[in-house]
C-alpha cells in the first residue's frame, strides 16, 4: 500500500468532483423539457449582477424545482449506497457484497412498506410521520444484514459463497413477502411496485433533503473513523485483532452506519441495485484499496454513477420515465457476473 | 501513513461539510424566489380522496393524467382549457393532439410544470400517490376523483365540472346519464340478469372485483359478474370459471373490428374449451369505454345490454328510431345515441349546448 498523503487524497477528490460537476451539468441540460444552458447562464448572470428579483423563465422553474432536487437526491443516494457497499465488502471480506445483492435493500424496502402500513394507525405529527419510513427502512436493513451475517457464517468464520447465497435467498424471501403484502393490501401500496425498482422521480419536502444530507455525513463520517481498521480487517478478523483492532466495536459501528445509509437511500429511492458493487470496484482499480481514499472516492463515484443513470432513465423514453434501478441493473448485473467468474478462476 | 494525521483529516471533513451546507443554503435561498409572481384567488375544495385542495380561480389551464378525465373534460366542453394529457388519452381523437406529459404511472413532472397548469386532474384508481406528492412539493394543485359506481361517475363528473367552473355542463351531463340509465332499466325490467365473466386480461385471467365501477356497469347492463372478490383486479383460475360456468364472457376492446378474431383465438387456447360460453360463442365484445370512469361508459353499458338481452329491445326499436331522428346513426355501433358525448363518432360541434338540446 502506498503511503497516503493529503495532497493525493485532495487531488483524487478534486478530479472526481470535477467529473461530478460535469455530470450534473449534463443532468441539468437533458430531460423531457429542453433547456438552453446559455440562456440559463445569461439569466443567472442577470440575477447575480443586475439585481434582478428572480428568474422567471420556464426552464429555470424546472431546474430549481425538479431537476436540481432530483440531482441532489441522486448524489446522496448514490454516495450512500456506494459507501455502504464499500463497508460491507470490507467487513465481510467479500468483494461481491453490496446492499442489493445481500438483500439489505429488500429488507429496507420491507421495513419502509411496513412503516407506510402502520403510519395511518399511529396518529403521529407530520414531521414524525415523515421520519417513520426512513426509520422502518433502517430497521429492516439492520435486521436483514444481521440475518445474512449469521447465515453466512460457517465454523465461526464468514464463508464468501455461503454469505452471497444467504443474501440472495434472504432477498428473494423478503421480495416474496413484499409481493404478498402488495397483493393483499390494495390501495396506495400499488404505486410501490415501481418504487421497488428504484426511482428518484418524486420531489420531496425540503426538510427531507436536510435530513438526508446530515444523516449521510454522520453515518459516512462514522465509517470513515474506522477506515484504517478496515484496511487491517482485509487481512482477516483474527489478524486484525492481533494488530490491535477492536474488531467487535468496528463491526458494530460499520454495520449500524452502513445499514443506516442503505435504509436512508432505500426509503427515498427504492432499491437501486449494483451501485454499491460496481462503483467501489472501479474506484479500487483506479485508486487502490486503502479505505482512507476508497471511502471518499467511492462516495463521489456513486454520486456520479446514480446521477448519470438517472439522466439516462429520464431521457431514453421521454416524456415517460424508466426506473433508474433498471438502468443500473442493466449495467451492473453483467459486471457482477464478470467479477464473479474472475474470482472463481 | 504517518504524514496523514487524523486531526488534519477531521478538519478537512468539517470544511467539506461546511462548504456543502453553504452550497445548499445558496441553492435554497435561490429556490425561495416566488414561483408565480401574481397571487391569484384560491378556492378550497375537498376532493374525492378527502384531501383539501387549494385551486387557483378561474381554472384556465388543465392537465389530465387519466384517459377518463380527459374524456370528461371534453364532455364538459372544456377542451380548450386542456393543455396536456397522457399518451393513453385517445378519446376523443383530438385528445391525441394535446401535449403529452408521459404515461399515467410515471408522467414527467417537468413536462407538467412547463405547461403551467392551474390544476392537474388525477384519479385514484390509475395514478400514483407519489405523483400527487411530487406535484404538491413543486406547488402544483391536483384534484383526485375516485368513483366506484356508475352513479358515482355521474356525481363525480358533476363535482369536477363545478371545480372547473362549468357547473351547468356538469349538471346536464349527470341528468343525461341518469336519464339513459332509467330508460335502460325500463327495458331490462322483465329480463333476469345474465351471469357473466368480465375478462380484463386472459393470460393470466384477470377479472373485476365487486367494488369496481365496471362490476356496477355490468349490473346496470343486466348482467352479474360471477367473480365476487373484494380485490379490484382479482386473478381468477380457469377451474373456477368452469365451476361457475358464466352465460357470457364479456370483453372490452378498442378496435371492435379486430376483437372477434382475438376472441376466436380463445377457443384454441389450452384449457379454455372447458368454459361452455367459449364453445357456444356466447361472447360479448363492447367498447373499452367500459374501462373508463367517464360519461361515455353509458354507451358501453347500453351496448352490452343489447348484446345480452336482444329481446328486451326488439319491441321498442321502432319507437326509438322515431325519437332519435335528429341524431346521425353510426353505422357499426347499434345504439344511436342522442348525446354528443356518448356517441363514439368524433364530435366537432360545441359539446354541451348542442349535445343536450335534444334531451331537454
Amino acid at each position: 500500500m502506498r503511503p497516503l498523503t493529503l495532497r493525493r487524497l485532495l487531488l483524487q477528490c478534486t478530479v472526481l468532483l470535477a467529473i461530478l460537476f460535469g455530470v450534473v451539468i449534463v443532468a441539468i441540460k437533458f430531460g423531457a423539457v429542453p433547456v438552453s444552458l446559455y440562456a440559463l447562464g445569461r439569466d443567472m448572470w442577470g440575477v447575480l449582477f443586475h439585481q434582478r428579483s428572480g428568474i422567471s423563465t420556464d426552464y429555470v422553474l424546472i431546474i430549481q424545482n425538479i431537476r436540481l432536487p432530483r440531482i441532489l437526491l441522486g448524489i446522496i443516494v448514490g454516495a450512500s449506497l456506494s459507501v455502504a457497499g464499500t463497508s460491507f465488502q470490507a467487513l465481510l471480506r467479500n468483494p461481491l457484497a453490496d446492499p442489493y445483492v445481500l438483500g439489505v435493500s429488500s429488507g429496507a424496502g420491507l421495513g419502509a412498506i411496513l412503516a407506510l402500513i402502520a403510519e395511518p394507525h399511529l396518529n403521529l405529527s407530520p414531521m414524525l410521520a415523515a421520519l417513520l419510513t426512513p426509520l422502518g427502512a433502517f430497521i429492516g436493513a439492520a435486521a436483514t444484514i444481521t440475518a445474512v451475517y449469521f447465515l453466512g457464517r460457517r465454523d465461526g468464520q464468514i464463508d464468501g459463497n455461503t454469505l452471497l447465497l444467504g443474501g440472495v435467498i434472504t432477498g428473494s424471501f423478503i421480495s416474496a413477502i413484499i409481493m404478498f403484502l402488495m397483493s393483499t393490501l390494495s390501495g396506495n401500496l400499488r404505486g410501490l411496485s415501481f418504487w421497488l425498482m428504484g426511482e428518484l422521480s418524486t420531489p420531496l419536502q425540503k426538510s427531507i433533503y436536510w435530513f438526508l444530507g446530515i444523516g449521510f455525513f454522520a453515518a459516512a463520517g462514522a465509517i470513515y473513523t474506522t477506515a484504517s481498521d478496515l484496511n487491517l480487517l482485509l487481512a482477516g478478523e483474527k489478524e486484525a485483532m492481533h494488530l490491535g483492532v477492536d474488531v467487535p466495536r468496528v463491526r458494530l459501528v460499520v454495520y449500524i452506519a452502513a445499514s443506516f445509509l442503505t435504509g436512508l437511500a432505500v426509503s427515498v429511492s427504492g432499491a437501486i441495485g449494483y451501485v454499491g458493487l460496481i462503483v467501489p470496484h472501479v474506484m479500487r482499480l483506479i485508486f487502490g484499496s486503502d479505505h482512507r481514499t476508497l471511502l471518499p472516492t467511492a462516495a463521489l463515484g456513486g454520486a456520479i454513477a446514480v446521477v448519470f443513470a438517472d439522466t439516462l432513465a429520464r431521457t431514453v423514453v421521454a416524456p415517460s420515465e424508466l426506473a433508474v434501478g433498471a438502468v443500473t441493473a442493466v449495467v451492473g448485473a453483467p459486471l457482477f457476473i464478470y467479477l464473479l467468474r474472475r474470482r472463481l478462476a | 501513513m504517518k504524514e496523514f494525521s487524523r486531526k488534519r483529516l477531521r478538519t478537512i471533513i468539517a470544511a467539506a461539510i461546511a462548504v456543502l451546507f453553504s452550497c445548499a443554503a445558496v441553492a435554497r435561498a435561490q429556490s425561495a424566489s416566488p414561483l408565480s409572481p401574481t397571487s391569484p384567488t384560491y378556492r378550497e375544495v375537498t376532493d374525492e380522496t378527502g384531501r383539501t385542495v387549494r385551486i387557483p380561480q378561474p381554472v384556465n389551464r388543465i392537465v389530465s393524467l387519466a384517459p377518463s378525465l380527459t374524456e370528461t373534460v371534453y364532455a364538459l366542453g372544456l377542451q380548450d382549457h386542456l393543455v396536456g394529457d397522457t399518451e393513453y388519452c385517445d378519446y376523443p381523437p383530438e385528445a391525441q393532439k394535446k401535449t403529452k406529459v408521459g404515461d399515467t404511472i410515471n408522467p414527467s413532472l417537468e413536462q407538467i410544470a412547463v405547461l403551467h397548469p392551474d390544476l392537474v386532474l388525477v384519479t385514484k384508481g390509475l395514478n400514483r400517490l407519489e405523483t400527487v406528492h411530487g406535484l404538491e412539493n413543486i406547488g402544483i394543485s391536483s384534484y383526485a376523483t375516485d368513483p366506484h359506481t356508475v352513479n358515482e361517475i355521474a356525481s363525480s363528473s358533476k363535482k369536477l365540472a363545478d371545480v372547473l367552473g362549468a357547473p351547468d355542463a356538469g349538471a346536464s351531463i349527470a341528468i343525461e346519464m341518469e336519464h339513459h340509465l332509467a330508460d335502460l332499466q325500463q327495458h331490462l325490467a322483465s329480463s333476469p340478469p345474465k351471469r357473466v365473466l368480465f375478462v380484463v386480461w386472459h393470460q393470466p385471467l384477470i377479472s373485476v372485483g365487486k367494488h369496481t365501477f365496471i362490476a356496477d356497469a355490468l349490473r346496470l347492463a343486466g348482467a352479474v359478474s360471477i367473480v365476487d372478490s373484494d380485490q379490484d383486479w382479482p386473478h381468477v383460475s380457469l377451474e373456477e370459471v368452469a365451476r361457475l360456468q358464466p352465460d357470457f364472457l364479456v370483453f372490452a376492446s378498442t378496435h371492435s373490428d379486430t376483437a372477434p378474431a382475438t376472441v376466436e383465438m380463445l377457443a384454441t387456447l389450452p384449457g379454455w374449451n372447458i368454459v361452455d360460453a367459449v364453445n357456444n360463442h356466447h361472447i360479448a365484445v363492447i367498447s373499452d369505454a367500459v374501462n373508463r370512469p367517464a360519461p361515455r361508459i353509458i354507451s358501453a353499458i347500453e351496448d352490452l345490454a343489447r348484446q345480452l338481452h336482444p329481446d328486451a329491445f326488439v319491441k321498442k326499436l321502432e319507437k326509438e328510431k322515431d325519437r332519435n331522428e335528429k341524431a346521425t346513426p353510426v353505422p357499426v355501433q347499434p345504439p344511436p345515441s342522442p348525446l354528443a358525448f356518448l356517441s363514439s363518432a368524433p364530435q366537432h360541434n360545441e359539446a354541451i349546448p348542442g349535445g343536450c338540446a335534444c334531451a331537454r
